[in-house]
């Protein structure tokens, strides 16, 4: 399991320079602030696939999503903090991936659930975004496909152990992705950087 | 099926007349509601639900036109999961195929597993051992009974009862449980071969699946008790959604869908495999073609699935579970190491993979939401030259405008919810 | 199982439209009955209406393409007999050549309505006649052509920047049907050629 560093900021480098350095008062703050947000993460569950039956496994009885704070699951962007994107996203769902992640209030972040969102999984193909990270910005990445309920759990607890170690001084961390005069939210370079094919590609046979 | 609706509900909204006396304003069929309403004609609006919306099962966009609460239509937008498998299938050999099956309904992956094993072996001419042909009626009836208890759960919270989905799910974990000792995983099982399975259940298996059995018709029967007779579940399935047996057939609508409207087609009895012609149990039939006979029909299947299982653990055969047949199966990991001519085979197998004459078959199954077929075509390589999967969701999915017309927007989501979508069997 | 007896209903077409049955032939045990592209509708219409045939229900339409590049593309009609348990597989050939139209089965079967819609979207045959001819799949507008041929690569004709920059770009909440556009007014947010075509089919409320 990977975790990334925070969102990409755009406008990071000006925003660098207010970060004072941190003192008693504002660390106790962090921890006050940091222990309630990543104690109720309100999850607003973006579900186009597979992955998204094993995450209502984990909602349901035997697992109990409950234990750590995320029963509530929103379907209002609006009112959550953690996209969850369990299952593999077209490139006909990708612009609604993408509204809902810019409807989504600050402080948010984004668990990738499973092998098809973090990377196109088995489905190199004209059709699939190689991965959400090429639309939006991932915080944790769950491997698996699907990743069983424990699986999902632990990358929650990533997620907010991530959480837990921000601190509300560093501005960068909340600073919205903005869209190019393209309308891309990351270099073209980049983005085809991310979706190269790699492990289970079709150059895996070559018979035919 | 033949059991008489005993609870007939009378719906209506309360309001006052000029004089300030209540009137009731009938809520009965759409025609009634139509001349009961003041003409508010004027304009329709056009509301959109989903690609992300919780009551569409899956990422179903639905535009729907409305005369005040009224669906005067809806126009399904789908292809928002659509992955290219059938493109991705001729990129590959026909077992590397079996793991794309799962992921197409994964409610109910190990019967696709199973559909695509036979047509990929109707193709090939290659017959299965008895002990494999149980197996896979099996893992069949396991995979009909875990997308129905699904379906039952998500289509209660869709109309407000959330206590069925958690009920529904335990058992579903108790197949998972038997899923992972049989093939080690959950959800995405990848169970069969082309000429075989990929293992035999292990040690003890048949047991520990004859216990969940007997667990399984208490929850089925508490489902029951919360919804067969509950005034609300009646008052929002009953009458709604209704397709009449012409009207099914000509839509090519199958499965549940398809018999809840009358029409006793069912592959297993009508076209039979696995030898489903020799084991003793019933195709439940609605009468009424609407949700509730639907939700009946569905249970029915359940129990009907569960004597299925009974049947299939008492025959199940002693012997191999994978064909004798060396152009398909892999030989022993020590007869590959230590035996000249099993080692060619496996080389042949693993690099060229096998491959298939020329010709081509479409095999169908029944699966959980209808008639799901495979149909290879083959130029003799190795690769399916064409792999279309004959998807029963998609084709009852399109009835849905038709269903929907002239009911509430809120039947819409009961609508919607009783034809058992799976998007990713939809937009493949 | 090549070898086995072919299903009756092809001699009885053989019989009844003579030069309009291109050939027959039975693979794994299905019987398959290649027929004239004028006259497929017709022939159709008459194995579901005809008494002694009675089929009347259609399992699946799609559409096949050969990796030989000179063969002509297929048509496929899947058929099933629910009175008479028997399966029949026709097929309509249509040569790269000539303009890959074939007449559509809407009005015989409803539910061959999405199915064509996918076959036109898959593989660019045209169904004339159908109600609503357009992409099922792929989005409207989709400009990377059509993704089942045999010509269509795996992944795309595009770089992925370039296909995540076209999807980025689209509108959501666009809407494609003639019926929604009619409704939402939303005639101008369709793209030229789009909007060229709908005009061509009667335009919005005209239809």
């Amino acid at each position: 399991m990977d975790v990334k560093p925070g969102a990409v900021a755009a406008g990071g480098d000006a925003a660098a320079g207010l970060i004072s350095s941190p003192n008693w008062i504002t660390s106790r703050l962090d921890d006050l602030v940091n222990w309630s947000r990543a104690n109720s993460l309100w999850p607003m569950p973006f579900f186009p696939a597979c992955c998204a039956i094993e995450f209502m496994a984990t909602a349901a009885s035997r697992y109990d999503i409950s234990r750590f704070g995320m029963e509530r699951l929103g379907y209002t962007p609006r009112q959550a903090d953690v996209l969850i994107c369990a299952g593999r996203v077209p490139f006909k769902l990708a612009p609604m991936l993408r509204r809902i992640w810019d409807q989504m209030p600050q402080p948010k972040w984004c668990i990738s659930v499973g092998a098809c969102a973090s990377s196109g999984g088995i489905f190199d193909t004209y059709a699939m975004v190689q991965g959400i990270d090429a639309i939006i910005p991932v915080d944790v990445y769950i491997p698996g496909c699907p990743p069983r309920p424990e699986g999902i759990l632990y990358g929650i607890m990533l997620l907010q152990k991530k959480i837990k170690g921000e601190s509300i001084l560093d501005p960068t961390l909340r600073v919205e992705q903005l869209p190019d005069e393209r309308g891309m939210f990351l270099r073209p370079a980049a983005v085809d950087e991310l979706s190269e094919p790699f492990g289970n590609s079709v150059h895996q046979t070559r018979s035919a | 099926m033949g059991e008489k609706r005993t609870l007939e509900l009378e719906l209506a909204t309360p309001g006052v007349d000029a004089e300030g006396r209540p009137i009731r304003v009938p809520l009965g069929v759409a025609e009634g509601r139509r001349a009961a309403a003041p003409d508010l004609r004027s304009e329709l609006m056009l509301i959109n639900i989903g690609p992300q919306h919780p009551a569409t099962h899956g990422v179903l966009r639905l535009v729907v036109e409305l005369d005040g609460e009224v669906v005067s239509r809806v126009i399904p937008h789908i292809g928002y999961l659509h992955s290219g498998f059938e493109k991705l299938g001729e990129y590959r050999h026909y077992n590397q195929i079996i793991p794309l099956t799962d992921r197409t309904d994964y409610l109910a992956a190990p019967s696709n597993n199973v559909a695509l094993a036979l047509a990929a072996e109707k193709l090939m001419g290659i017959t299965i051992t008895p002990r494999c042909t149980v197996l896979r009626v099996i893992a069949c009836e396991m995979s009909r009974i875990m997308s129905h208890l699904v379906w039952a759960g998500t289509t209660a919270i869709d109309l407000g009862a959330f206590t069925v989905f958690l009920w529904a799910w335990q058992p579903r974990e108790g197949i998972y449980d038997l899923l992972e000792e049989w093939c080690g995983a959950r959800l995405t099982t990848s169970l069969t071969r082309v000429g075989g399975m990929m293992a035999d259940v292990p040690e003890g298996w048949t047991a520990r699946l004859r216990t969940w059995l007997q667990g399984l018709p208490k929850t089925l029967d508490e489902v029951d008790t919360m919804l067969a007779r509950n005034g609300i579940w009646l008052g929002r399935t009953q009458d709604i959604g209704v397709v009449s047996a012409e009207e099914a057939v000509n839509r090519s609508l199958s499965g549940p869908m398809l018999r809840a409207s009358g029409v006793a087609y069912d592959v297993r009895k009508d076209r039979p495999y696995l030898g489903y012609e020799t084991y003793d149990f019933e195709v439940p039939i609605g009468e009424h073609g609407d949700v509730y006979d639907r939700y009946l029909v569905r249970m029915e299947e359940m129990r009907q699935s569960v004597k299925i299982l009974h049947q299939a653990l008492d025959r199940l055969p002693e012997g191999p579970v994978n064909a004798e047949d060396p152009r398909v199966i892999l030989p022993p990991k020590h007869r590959a190491m230590s035996d000249m001519e099993a080692m060619i085979y496996h080389f042949k197998q693993v690099m060229e993979g096998v491959s298939a004459p020329v010709g081509e078959a479409y095999m169908a199954v029944e699966s959980p939401k209808g008639e799901l077929g495979n149909y290879f075509v083959s130029d003799g390589t190795a690769k399916p030259v064409r792999w279309r999967i004959r998807p029963p969701s998609f084709i009852n999915l399109q009835a849905l405008p038709f269903m929907a017309q002239g009911h509430l927007l809120s039947d819409l989501i009961a609508i919607n919810a009783s034809v058992d979508i799976v998007m990713g069997e939809i937009d493949r | 199982m090549n070898g086995a007896s072919p299903n009756p209903s092809a001699a009885a077409l053989q019989a009844r439209f003579g030069g309009a049955i291109v050939g027959a032939s039975v693979s794994c045990g299905d019987t398959i009955v290649v027929v004239a592209r004028e006259r497929a509708h017709e022939i159709l219409r008459w194995l579901k209406e005809t008494p002694g045939e009675a089929y009347d229900y259609l399992v699946d339409v799609t559409a096949v393409e050969y990796r030989d590049r000179e063969r002509p593309l297929e048509v496929v009609y899947q058929l099933w007999s629910l009175p008479r348990r028997v399966f029949l597989r026709l097929k309509v050939e249509l040569p790269k050549q000539e303009p890959l139209a074939v007449d559509s089965v809407v009005d015989l079967w409803r539910g061959a309505d999405w199915l064509e819609r996918e076959v036109y979207d898959m593989f660019g045959i045209a169904f004339r006649g159908h109600p609503d001819l357009r992409r099922i799949l792929m989005w409207d507008g989709y400009a990377e052509g059509h993704p089942l041929r045999k010509d269509f690569p795996l992944r795309g004709r595009f770089s992925r920047a370039e296909q995540v920059r076209q999807a980025l770009t689209k509108t959501p909440e666009a809407h494609h049907s003639v019926e929604e556009l009619a409704v939402a007014e939303a005639f101008q947010q369709l793209s030229n050629d789009a909007r060229q075509k709908l005009e061509r089919a009667g335009g919005p409320g005209g239809a």
